[in-house]
């Protein structure tokens, strides 16, 4: 079977240290006050005793029915031979449609390269070298999973068999190859 | 959610006034044209001032829409990319070809009324409309393929909005039909209503307007019946914080019902009310497009 790169996020175990925030920025050269990924609170909502709060990583989606690909004039935004949504910076003039498209927020411009950027899934850099993501490989409290989803052996695809997974935004028919996991939290 | 451990929120906003005032002088070019050429193909009396007007309105509204266009994006340089890479499944793709073609016959319409209109001229000026005097034949033909592609530009401006299908003001079809989204229907009768009030505005002196006068005052009760219905399908958070404001005393109280009452009154008694009562058709088209624009991505 094809390969079908996915992320799995434990939402349990993220303890919102912002580790994968800045190691990010770190391996790819995100520039001053933008960002691939965050990690943003939710909460806290209760009363004492019962409070709670949970973080949530979020960046593209790597939608396979992806908004952004479909709108973007000059394919400058495009899925590449794994299927992933990557940018070429190259043909993208800045129109900024796909950021009016996407509806995770996830892209943004460039201020250095002036061309819509996002997270890539550190797929040039790491994961065709054989290595994890960076923001996974750092990841502190274990929360991140990256890998194949379509073969049984690797890590996210055994969690996802365990675990009942959500994507974000679901009604929009997006596809998202980031998966939720929300076992353990309270919402 | 805006803040959290310290860092900052990210500007949600990615497209702004610029692209507003693109839409809406699109809007001005497209509705400016049609009142020219259709006057031209289908009126007796074909009223000179009013066809000069309305056909040099729109290259000029057309060509400074693009220039902020181009100015928008991030790379301006680079515009022409989106010439020579094309995305058929890309609404702004397509329109890139549609817009191109309307502003070429929006010039070549232009010089032919002012060519055929010119019998004052002197020198190389006079050479030039006497060499293209042969063409004169094709301002009928250019009028009616340029009225063609002039209602194609003004529905792209809508249309454009309207493919951000996860966009829900945005992409609110018309009384529920698939393939008919809400912005297409009414930027195209805000932007025939602008452009005509556009046109009357610079031909103001001249007789016979009353028709057009009452065409105009069926545009904005097209348009206040279109908006109450774009209010009572699309969520209600669409009309809130400032938004309101802009809403009710721009797109309504100043772009539809003082201009109605004012010109329902001034059409039968005062002439002199043109100014004024088209200036705000126009404030308020523009005002429209603000709100379609900023509502749509602050929500
Ligand atoms: S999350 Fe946004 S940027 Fe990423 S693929 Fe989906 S639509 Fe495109
Ligand atoms: S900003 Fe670039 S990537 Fe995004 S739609 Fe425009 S050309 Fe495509
Ligand atoms: S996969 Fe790479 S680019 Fe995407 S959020 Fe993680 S570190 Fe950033």
């Amino acid at each position: 079977m094809a390969k079908q790169y996915g992320m799995v996020i434990q939402v349990a175990k993220c303890i919102g240290c912002q580790a994968c925030t800045v190691a990010c920025k770190f391996q790819n050269e995100v520039p001053e006050g933008q960002y691939r990924t965050k990690s943003p609170v939710f909460g806290p909502i209760g009363t004492y005793p019962n409070v709670a709060m949970y973080f949530e990583k979020e960046a593209c989606q790597m939608c396979q029915k992806a908004p952004c690909v479909n709108v973007c004039p000059t394919k400058a935004s495009h899925y590449d031979e794994n299927g992933l949504v990557m940018i070429d910076p190259d043909k993208c003039v800045g129109c900024k449609y796909c950021l009016t498209a996407c509806p995770y927020d996830a892209r943004f411009i460039n201020a250095k390269t002036g061309a819509a950027d996002k997270c890539t899934f550190c797929f040039e850099e790491r994961v065709s070298k054989g290595l994890k993501p960076a923001c996974v490989s750092t990841c502190v409290g274990g929360s991140l999973s990256f890998g194949d989803v379509n073969d049984p052996n690797s890590d996210v695809a055994k969690i996802l068999t365990k675990s009942k997974s959500e994507f974000r935004k679901a009604e929009f028919g997006t596809h998202p190859s980031i998966y939720y996991i929300f076992d353990g939290v309270v919402r | 959610m805006d803040i959290f451990w310290g860092i900052p929120s990210e500007e949600h906003i990615a497209w702004g006034g610029m692209i507003a005032l693109y839409l809406f002088l699109a809007g001005i070019a497209g509705g400016g044209f049609l009142t020219a050429s259709l006057t031209d193909l289908f009126s007796k009396e074909r009223p000179t001032k009013l066809i000069k007007t309305g056909a040099y309105i729109a290259p000029v509204a057309i060509i400074f829409g693009l220039g902020l266009l181009v100015l928008d994006l991030s790379k301006p340089f680079f515009f022409w990319k989106l010439l020579i890479n094309i995305n058929t499944n890309s609404v702004m793709s397509i329109g890139t070809y549609i817009i191109s073609v309307f502003v070429s016959l929006a010039f070549v319409y232009a010089y032919l009324v002012w060519a055929e209109s010119a019998t004052t001229l002197t020198g190389i000026w006079a050479k030039l409309v006497q060499f293209s005097s042969r063409f004169f034949v094709l301002r009928k033909p250019v009028a009616l393929l340029g009225a063609i592609f002039a209602i194609c530009t003004t529905t792209y401006t809508g249309f454009l909005l309207s493919a951000i299908t996860t966009n829900t003001l945005w992409s609110v079809p018309f009384l529920g039909l698939v393939g008919v989204p809400f912005l297409a229907v009414l930027f195209l009768v805000s932007g025939v209503s602008t452009g005509l009030a556009a046109t009357l505005l610079g031909a103001a002196k001249s007789d016979g307007l009353k028709i057009y006068k009452k065409l105009d005052i069926a545009f904005i009760v097209m348009e206040m019946i279109l908006l109450a219905l774009l209010y009572l399908t699309v969520n209600p958070i669409y009309f809130n914080g400032s938004m309101a404001t802009l809403f009710w005393i721009g797109v309504v109280g100043i772009g539809l019902v003082l201009p109605l009452v004012l010109s329902v009154y001034g059409l039968y008694k005062h002439s002199k009310w043109v100014a004024p009562v088209y200036g705000m058709v126009i404030v308020g088209g523009l005002c429209l497009r603000y709100f379609i624009v900023y509502s749509g991505q602050l929500f």
